[in-house]
C-alpha cells in the first residue's frame, strides 16, 4: 500500500508510451485543476477591494491582505476557534477514553451478547442523527445543558459507535499470537491492551483520533441544535454559516473568513497526511 | 467539568423520573417586584444590533436610573428563534424582545411568554392608553402575554430626484400607478441587465412580504367561519398577478441576478439607500437608517398605492410591531414586569426610544410628540397609523407557520410554477387550514 | 455533511480470532461506559421517540396523546414532506449514481498516473477535508449567477449560466456538483482498491489480447466490488441526511438577513432545497411540532434502517464465506 501511494512506478519507455504518459497525465492535470481552481478563486477573492469582489474579475487588482485582519474585527473569531477546540479536543479525549475499551471487548474478548452489541454498533452508526434530535434535545433541555456544548462533548465519553467500529477493526488485525504471548507473560487483559495492542495499533488510533477531531470541528448540525441561541457558544461551522448575512455583499471578506477557517484542517492533513490515508483507505478496503 | 459530573447525575434522574429540575409550571399568580434594597439583575434579549442596541440601552438605562437596585444584561442579536429554544432549555432571559408579531399567536397560547393580566389587574394599569389596533396584535384569544414596545408602519419609500428626472410629480396612489411609474423609472444597463429597478416586486426581497402588502390590497386572510380566505377572496389572486406581471416585466432571471447583487437590508449597502432603487415599500424606522448612511438622499415618503378597486384604502397600510414579553421560567418575573411595564408606558422612555429608532410610540400620550411630529418624512407613518384603514394579519397558534405557506405559494406562483392560480390558491388555503389543527 | 467519514465500512470479518474463554464481569467492565451509552443516548430515545411520534408536543405544555394523527398528517396532508421526501431522494439516487460513476472516472484516471502521484491525491482530496459550511460558502460564491466565476467562464465560451443556487430547476444539480466536489475521500478509497488488484489479473488477461476498457469492465471492476458497495451504501445514507449543505446554500443564495436556519429562507429557492432533514429540523426546532417532528423521525429512521439490514446482511454473508474459506 505505501508503496503503490507513494507512486514510484517506472517512467514511460517507447514512443507509444510517451503519447500515452502525456495523455494520462493531461488528463489528471485537467482533474485536479478542476479540484482546486475553486479554492484559488477563493483565495484571490479573498485580497480584493470590496469593490472588486461585487465585479466578475478573477484575479485582483490590488491585493488587501488586511481583509483578514478585518474579518477578526467583525467577528469573535478567536472566541469561536477556542469554542471549536473545546469541542473537538474533548470530544477526541472523550472517545479514546471510551472507545478503546470497548472495541478491545468487542475485538479480543469472547463473551455472550458480543454479537448482538456489534449490531447495536453498527446500527447505531448508521443512524442519520436528526433521528434521535428530538428525545436528545427534551433530554438535554430538561437538564438545562441546550445553549452549550455538553450536550456534544457528553456522549463522547460513553459511547461513540463509529470510532468503537473502526477501532475494533484496527485491533483485529493484530495477531493473536502477540496477545497471547503477553499473557503468557502473566498480563491480564488491561496489560495486554495498554502495552501490547496500543503500542501496534498506534497508527491506527491516530487514524480514529483525526477522524473524530475533524467530524466535531467540522460539524454544523450538532452546533446549530444545542448552541445555536447563545452565540458565546458558538463554533466555527456556526459562525460562518451566519457570516455572510451580516457582511452580505462583502464576498471579500466573507471569502476571507472561509479560508480562515479552512486552513487549520488543511495544516492538520499536511502534518498527518499519512494517518489520514491509512484511515480512509483502511474504512474502505480493510474487513 | 464540574457540569459533567451533575449532567451524569441528572442523566440517571431523569432517566429514572423523567425530569430533573424539569421547566417550570407557569404559574397563574404574580411575583413581587423585588424591594428597594434587594440587588436584581436582569437579563433582556432582544434582536437589535448596532446603532439601535446603542440606544435600547439608553432606554435600559433610564429605567436603571429608576431602580438603581436593578442592573440590566442587555444582548442584541437574539431572534425570535433562540429566545424560543432557551425558553425551552429553561435558560430563558428574564425580558424578550421580539421583533415581529408574526409568532405572539404562539407565544400566547403555548404559555412560552408568561400571561400578563394578573400584573395588569394588580398594578391597575389602563390599556386603553394603547391604541386599539396595537392592542389587537399583542394578545391572542384573551390572552395577553406581551406589551407594545413601539409600532412600526408600512409605507412607500420613493426617490426624488428619480422622480423629477422621469417628470413624475406625485406619488402613485394605486397599484396601477406604481406599475406605470416603476417602468418609467427603470434604467436598464448596455447589456440589458438592470442598472436601476423603479420597484423591485420580489415576494421576500426586503420589506415585500405578503402579509405587509396584503393590507393595501385589502385581502381577507380568514372568512366568516374562521378558516383561510386565500382561496374565496379574490384580491388575493388580483394581487398576485399583478406581482407576476410586475416579474415578468423585468424577466425573472435578469431581477435575480439584480436582487442578488444588492445590499443587505440593514447595513449601509441597502439598495434605496444607495440609489439603486426607485421607490419601495419599508417600514418608518428607515428613516433613521438613512438620517444615520445615506444623509444626502434626495426621497419622501407617502402611504403605500392601494390596490385599484379599493381606492377607499389609501392613507392606511400596515402595522406591526416590536413586543416586549416576560418568558416562561424567568428567573425575576417580578423586577421583569417592572422593566415590561416601564418599556411600554412610561411616556418618557417611548419618546426617546421612538426619535432614536424613529419608531411610532405606541401609547396615545407619547404619540403627541413634537420632534417627531415635525419630521416630515417621519409624519406620513404617523398619520397611517392614525388612518382607520390600518391593518395586521391575524395571529395563529402555530405562530407563522401560514405566513410561510402563503408566500411560499406566492413566490412559487411569481416564478412562474403554478400554472393555475386558482386551484393553487384554494390548496395552499386548505394547506393553511390542515396546518393550524396539527400546531393547535 | 453530518456524515462521519466513511460512516459505512467495506464488507468486512465478523469472525473471531479465539480469545481465552473469559468471566462476564470482565468484558462487562470494558464495556460498561460503551453500554451506558447506548442505553442513554439510544435505546431511551429510540423509545421517547416512538412515544412522542403519537403526542402533540412543544417542550412546554406536558405532550397530549393524539394517536395516529401525526402519522395520518405526514402521510396525507403536508405537500411540503411530499416535497422534502421527494428532494431527498433526488439526491440519494443522482447523488450515489453519479458520485459512484465520476469517482471511480478519477481513481481509474490516478491509477495510471506514474508521476506526481501523491500531488494529485492531495489536490483532490483538498476540498474533502474543508468543513462543509466553508465548501457551500465557497459553491455559492462561486457560482452566483451575477458575478460568479462559473458564469463568467461559461459567459467567455458563450454559454448563458442558469442562476445556479437561485433557481429551483438549477438549486439541486449545484447541490450536486458541490457533493462531487468534495469526493475526494470515496476516490482514495476506490484507488487504495484498484491499486490493490494483483498485477497478475491484468497480465493474464493481457494475454488473452484484451484491450483497456474490457480490462477494466471485466477485472478492475469485478476486483473493486466490495468497495463500490461500500461507495453505494455511503452514498445513500449521505443522501438520506442531507442537511448542512442545503441549509447554508438556502439561506446565503437568498440573501436574507437571517441566520443560517431561519424559517424564511429555508428551502429556497422555492423549497427545492428542503431536504426531508430540513423539514423535520423545521417543524421539530422552529414550530415545536415536536410530536410530528418525532414521527418524521420514525419514517427516516425506517428508510435508514431498510439501507441498514441490507448492509449487515452483505457484512454477515460476507463473514460466511471467509469461516468456509
Amino acid at each position: 500500500m505505501a508503496a503503490a501511494l507513494t507512486g514510484v512506478t517506472p517512467g514511460p519507455r517507447s514512443r507509444r508510451g510517451v503519447l500515452r504518459w502525456i495523455a494520462t497525465h493531461s488528463i489528471a492535470l485537467a482533474i485536479g485543476l478542476m479540484f482546486v481552481l475553486p479554492l484559488v478563486f477563493v483565495a484571490l477573492t479573498a485580497f480584493m477591494s470590496d469593490r472588486q469582489a461585487l465585479t466578475s474579475d478573477l484575479w485582483p487588482r490590488s491585493w488587501h491582505p488586511e481583509n483578514f485582519a478585518e474579518v477578526f474585527h467583525t467577528a469573535p473569531l478567536l472566541r469561536y476557534f477556542g469554542n471549536s477546540l473545546m469541542y473537538s479536543l474533548l470530544a477526541t479525549a472523550g472517545m479514546l477514553l471510551s472507545s478503546v475499551p470497548a472495541a478491545y471487548a468487542l475485538a479480543r474478548m469472547r463473551w455472550r451478547g458480543r454479537q448482538a452489541v456489534f449490531l447495536i454498533v453498527i446500527a447505531a452508526m448508521m443512524i442519520p442523527p436528526q433521528v434521535l434530535s428530538v428525545p436528545l434535545y427534551v433530554l438535554w433541555a430538561r437538564l438545562h445543558l441546550t445553549g452549550t456544548l455538553w450536550p456534544l462533548i457528553v456522549p463522547y465519553f460513553l459511547v461513540d459507535a463509529f470510532s468503537i467500529f473502526l477501532l475494533r477493526q484496527f485491533f483485529l488485525t493484530i495477531p493473536q499470537s502477540y496477545l497471547d504471548a503477553a499473557r503468557v507473560d502473566g498480563c491480564g487483559d488491561l496489560r495486554a491492551l495498554l502495552r501490547v495492542l496500543l503500542p501496534m495499533t498506534r497508527p491506527g488510533i491516530a487514524a480514529v483520533s483525526l477522524f473524530c477531531f475533524m467530524y466535531t470541528w467540522n460539524d454544523y448540525f450538532g452546533p446549530l441544535l444545542y448552541a445555536g441561541e447563545n452565540p458565546d457558544k458558538w463554533t466555527l461551522s456556526l459562525a460562518l454559516a451566519s457570516f455572510r448575512g451580516a457582511h452580505q455583499v462583502q464576498w471579500n471578506l466573507t471569502m476571507a473568513a472561509t479560508v480562515l477557517v479552512m486552513l487549520p484542517v488543511i495544516l492538520l492533513f499536511v502534518i498527518a497526511q499519512k494517518s489520514f490515508v491509512r484511515g480512509i483507505t483502511f474504512t474502505g478496503v480493510k474487513g | 467539568m464540574r457540569r459533567i459530573g451533575v449532567a451524569t447525575a441528572c442523566l440517571a434522574l431523569a432517566l429514572a423520573a423523567g425530569a430533573c429540575g424539569g421547566v417550570e409550571t407557569g404559574s397563574s399568580g404574580t411575583a413581587q417586584a423585588p424591594a428597594a434594597n434587594e440587588k436584581v439583575s436582569l437579563s433582556v434579549w432582544s434582536k437589535f444590533s448596532g446603532r439601535e442596541l446603542g440606544l435600547l440601552q439608553k432606554a435600559l438605562d433610564g429605567f436603571h436610573g429608576k431602580h438603581p437596585n436593578i442592573t440590566v444584561d442587555n444582548r442584541g442579536g437574539q431572534d425570535d428563534d433562540k429566545v424560543a429554544q432557551a425558553i425551552r432549555g429553561g435558560n430563558p432571559p428574564d425580558v424578550a424582545i421580539s421583533f415581529s408579531t408574526d409568532n405572539i399567536g404562539q407565544f400566547c397560547s403555548s404559555g412560552a411568554w408568561q400571561d400578563l393580566k394578573p400584573y395588569i389587574t394588580r398594578d391597575k394599569l389602563d390599556l386603553n392608553q394603547i391604541p386599539a389596533a396595537t392592542r389587537t396584535y399583542t394578545e391572542f384569544k384573551g390572552t395577553r402575554c406581551a406589551m407594545p414596545l413601539l409600532a412600526d408602519v408600512y409605507g412607500l419609500y420613493y426617490n426624488k430626484a428619480m422622480f423629477a428626472k422621469a417628470g413624475i410629480t406625485a406619488p402613485p396612489k394605486t397599484m396601477s400607478e406604481l406599475f406605470e411609474y416603476a417602468k418609467k423609472l427603470t434604467v436598464f444597463n448596455p447589456d440589458g441587465s438592470i442598472k436601476v429597478a423603479g420597484f423591485v416586486p420580489t415576494i421576500g426581497f426586503y420589506s415585500n412580504h405578503v402579509q405587509m402588502w396584503a393590507a393595501n390590497w385589502g385581502v381577507q386572510w380568514k372568512g366568516q367561519d374562521g378558516k383561510s380566505a386565500l382561496g374565496t377572496d379574490p384580491q388575493w389572486q388580483a394581487m398576485l398577478e399583478w406581482a407576476k406581471k410586475f416579474t415578468d416585466f423585468y424577466g425573472k432571471d435578469k431581477l435575480a441576478k439584480f436582487t442578488a447583487g444588492l445590499g443587505q437590508e440593514y447595513s449601509p449597502d441597502q439598495a434605496f439607500e444607495k440609489g439603486q432603487i426607485a421607490m419601495a415599500m419599508d417600514g418608518e424606522y428607515r428613516t433613521a437608517f438613512i438620517t444615520a448612511e445615506a444623509p444626502d438622499l434626495d426621497y419622501a415618503t407617502a402611504p403605500f398605492p392601494v390596490a385599484d378597486n379599493k381606492p377607499d384604502l389609501y392613507g392606511g397600510g400596515y402595522t406591526t410591531g416590536t413586543i416586549i414579553g416576560i418568558p416562561k421560567g424567568a428567573k425575576n418575573a417580578g423586577a421583569a414586569w417592572e422593566l415590561v411595564k416601564y418599556m411600554s408606558t412610561d411616556t418618557g422612555a417611548l419618546q426617546g426610544l421612538a426619535q432614536g429608532l424613529k419608531n411610532v410610540p405606541s401609547t396615545v400620550p407619547s404619540l403627541q410628540d413634537p420632534t417627531l411630529q415635525q419630521d416630515e418624512h417621519f409624519k406620513t407613518f404617523l398619520d397611517i397609523f392614525a388612518n382607520p384603514n390600518l391593518s395586521t394579519n391575524p395571529a395563529s397558534s402555530n405562530g407563522g407557520a401560514y405566513l410561510k405557506t402563503a408566500e411560499d405559494f406566492a413566490t412559487s406562483y411569481q416564478s412562474g410554477g403554478v400554472p393555475d392560480l386558482k386551484a393553487g390558491l384554494a390548496k395552499t388555503a386548505a394547506q393553511i387550514d390542515a396546518d393550524a389543527q396539527l400546531g393547535g | 455533511m453530518s456524515a462521519k467519514p466513511n460512516a459505512v465500512p467495506a464488507a468486512g470479518s465478523l469472525s473471531w480470532i479465539r480469545p481465552r474463554p473469559g468471566h462476564w464481569i470482565r468484558p462487562l467492565a470494558f464495556m460498561a461506559p460503551a453500554l451506558v451509552g447506548f442505553a442513554v443516548f439510544f435505546a431511551y430515545p429510540l423509545g421517547a421517540l416512538l412515544y412522542y411520534s403519537f403526542t402533540r408536543y412543544d417542550l412546554l405544555n406536558t405532550p397530549v396523546w393524539v394517536g395516529l394523527r401525526n402519522y395520518a398528517f405526514l402521510l396525507t396532508q403536508d405537500p411540503l414532506a411530499r416535497k422534502a421526501a421527494y428532494n431527498t431522494v433526488w439526491l440519494v439516487v443522482v447523488i450515489t449514481v453519479l458520485r459512484l460513476i465520476f469517482a471511480t472516472g478519477v481513481a481509474a484516471v490516478l491509477a495510471r498516473i506514474r508521476n506526481g502521484a501523491g500531488l494529485f491525491r492531495t489536490l483532490i482530496y483538498l476540498p474533502a477535508l474543508a468543513p462543509p459550511v466553508a465548501a457551500t460558502l465557497v459553491f455559492t460564491f462561486l457560482f452566483n449567477p451575477g458575478t460568479g466565476p462559473v458564469n463568467t467562464v461559461l459567459g467567455w465560451v458563450g454559454v448563458k449560466g442558469p442562476l445556479w443556487f437561485s433557481d429551483p430547476a438549477w438549486a439541486k444539480p449545484a447541490l450536486t456538483l458541490l457533493t462531487l466536489w468534495v469526493s475526494g475521500e470515496l476516490i482514495i478509497i476506490l484507488l487504495a482498491g484498484m491499486l490493490d488488484v494483483p498485477a497478475e489479473l491484468y497480465e493474464a488477461a493481457g494475454l488473452d489480447g484484451a484491450g483497456s476498457i474490457r480490462r477494466f469492465w471485466h477485472i478492475t471492476l469485478p476486483s473493486i466490488a466490495p468497495v463500490l458497495f461500500f461507495g453505494v451504501i455511503n452514498s445513500i445514507i449521505l443522501g438520506l441526511q442531507y442537511f448542512t449543505q442545503a441549509v447554508v446554500a438556502a439561506s446565503v443564495a437568498s440573501g436574507s438577513a437571517d441566520i443560517a436556519g431561519s424559517q424564511r429562507v429555508i428551502g429556497y429557492p422555492d423549497n427545492s432545497t428542503l431536504t426531508f432533514p430540513v423539514w423535520l429540523y423545521q417543524q421539530g426546532f422552529h414550530y415545536y411540532n415536536m410530536g410530528y417532528a418525532s414521527a418524521m423521525s420514525i419514517a427516516l429512521f425506517v428508510v435508514s434502517t431498510v439501507f441498514t439490514v441490507f448492509f449487515v446482511y452483505r457484512l454477515r454473508r460476507g463473514s460466511h464465506g471467509e469461516e468456509a474459506a
